[in-house]
């Protein structure tokens, strides 16, 4: 293994891409990396291709004498692709960069993360010591949201803290990785229901709860609430189970998504709370609070409070036992 | 789920055969997510397609979680194929390397059309065959 490599970096117009990564891949091992400059839809959850921008494609070469070879063959390349006008093609820059261990230097990335007063997320990886009134819950980055790097699941896990009752029965929807349901059990909830319209997420769930020893309180069903038909957010999966009052209601209640599918699946929601119980709703990015908080207020949920970090809002919420008393 | 987008990087890989080295590694090594995840999913998922450059395109959130889907063979990598050439022209602009027949031209810019910006099918092709011209593969008449 050479101890550095050059990164070979041609930004050009997007009909003249396909040429130039077909030519580069001719020099290289392993492939190509494209980057086309997009811009974000809908408070950043929905990337769109700008049109005609240019688009950057990317290899690696050793810095070696083959390396050399490759890097003047693709500025050749470069140059007979010019004369026939495919579109636009700028000039090829190099970047020297060390070799490293990519299967393991991910992982210097995590470390064990306070969330809220008590709970500790764990990477395999690491070792920690938890103080008597931690619980540590291990959880491993990959495909499902929630790693406990974002200020959602934070805030989430500060008023879960606040809310969770011994004994307590919860209802988690779109629990991803299983990390706030996870986290509720360690803090001493009897057992959870996770919901989730990824069944990628579903099986992580499943085995992060099972990791934790916590697999036999934990159920994950590909799955969401009545309300989350309408326009849906993502493509939802043609074997989707969408629930309604056959569920029953939890004691505490979690959704941590967005603020459009909180205000869909608001009744839903609140009906699934108990009477008495309580509802975290997160996900909510500061310009849509009144969109998640009047759809609540309307199905029911009473003294709404929130917590805010950065562009995001938690909000957490109470099902009067007097039906009356919400209205 | 309240992810936020963090980048959006596409790879063309051959199919089965992602590693975490280059280019995987360092393309999305500085992201923070977990490579060999992805090395595992992406050769699980194109383990029948074994020969073929699968792209994946590939969306970061910004709590260094991701998903990915996986793209149509690249139209060069199916120019090539159709002309039975290793690969493209040195010198597109002067040497020709090899021919596709007008029913090769249509079948490349039909599976090619869902990832492609064209929205008829003669536009396709004629995208295709910019492709073709760029590495010295001519239409046959």
């Amino acid at each position: 293994m050479p101890a550095y490599w050059l990164e070979l970096t041609v930004t050009a117009a997007p009909e003249a891409v396909e040429a130039i990564s077909e030519l580069m891949s001719r020099y290289v091992q392993g492939g190509v990396a494209i980057e086309e400059p997009y811009r974000l839809l809908d408070d950043g959850q929905a990337p769109e291709i700008i049109p005609d921008a240019p688009v950057t494609v990317r290899v690696y070469v050793p810095e070696n004498e083959d390396g050399s070879e490759a890097r003047t063959r693709i500025e050749e390349g470069l140059w007979h692709l010019r004369q026939i006008e495919v579109g636009d093609i700028g000039e090829l820059t190099v970047r020297r960069i060390a070799e490293e261990d990519w299967a393991t230097s991910w992982k210097e990335f995590y470390h064990p993360l306070h969330l809220g007063r008590r709970v500790v997320i764990r990477p395999s990886w690491r070792e920690y010591t938890p103080a008597p009134d931690e619980v540590v819950v291990e959880l491993d980055p990959g495909m499902a949201f929630g790693t406990g790097l974002h200020p959602t699941t934070r805030n989430c896990v500060l008023l879960l803290e606040e809310a969770i009752t011994p004994g307590a029965s919860v209802l988690d929807v779109g629990t991803g990785s299983g990390i706030l349901a996870i986290a509720a059990l360690k803090l001493g909830a009897a057992h959870a229901l996770g919901l989730d319209v990824s069944s990628v997420a579903v099986e992580t769930a499943r085995e992060n709860a099972a990791i934790n020893g916590v697999g036999d309180r934990f159920e994950a069903r590909l799955a969401t609430l009545e309300g989350a038909g309408e326009e849906p957010f993502t493509p939802l999966p043609s074997n989707l189970n969408i629930l309604g009052a056959e569920i029953g209601t939890f004691d505490l209640v979690l959704a941590n998504i967005i603020a459009r599918v909180i205000a869909q699946l608001a009744p839903a929601l609140v009906r699934a709370t108990c009477p008495g119980g309580a509802l975290i709703a997160s996900g909510i990015i500061h310009e849509r609070r009144a969109l998640a908080v009047d759809a609540l207020t309307a199905a029911g949920l009473a003294d709404i409070r929130e917590v805010e970090e950065g562009d995001w809002i938690t909000l957490i919420g109470r099902r009067p036992t007097n039906p009356m008393e919400g209205q | 789920m309240a992810k936020k987008i963090k980048a959006i990087v596409k790879l063309e890989l051959p199919a089965g055969k992602a590693t975490p080295a280059n280019p995987v590694g360092p393309a999305l090594g500085a992201q923070g997510i977990n490579i060999m995840q992805f090395c595992k999913e992406y050769n699980e998922r194109t383990a029948a397609m074994a020969g073929d450059v699968i792209p994946a395109e590939i969306t970061v959130f910004d709590d260094r979680t991701f998903t990915f889907i996986l793209k149509t063979p690249p139209t060069a990598f199916l120019l090539k194929k159709a002309a039975g050439v290793e690969k493209g022209a040195a010198t597109p602009n002067k040497a020709k390397v090899g021919q596709i027949n007008r029913a090769q031209l249509r079948e490349i810019a039909e599976r090619k059309m869902k990832d492609l910006n064209a929205t008829t099918i003669e536009a396709a092709e004629k995208i295709v065959l910019g492709a073709a011209r760029s590495m010295g593969i001519t239409l046959a008449d």
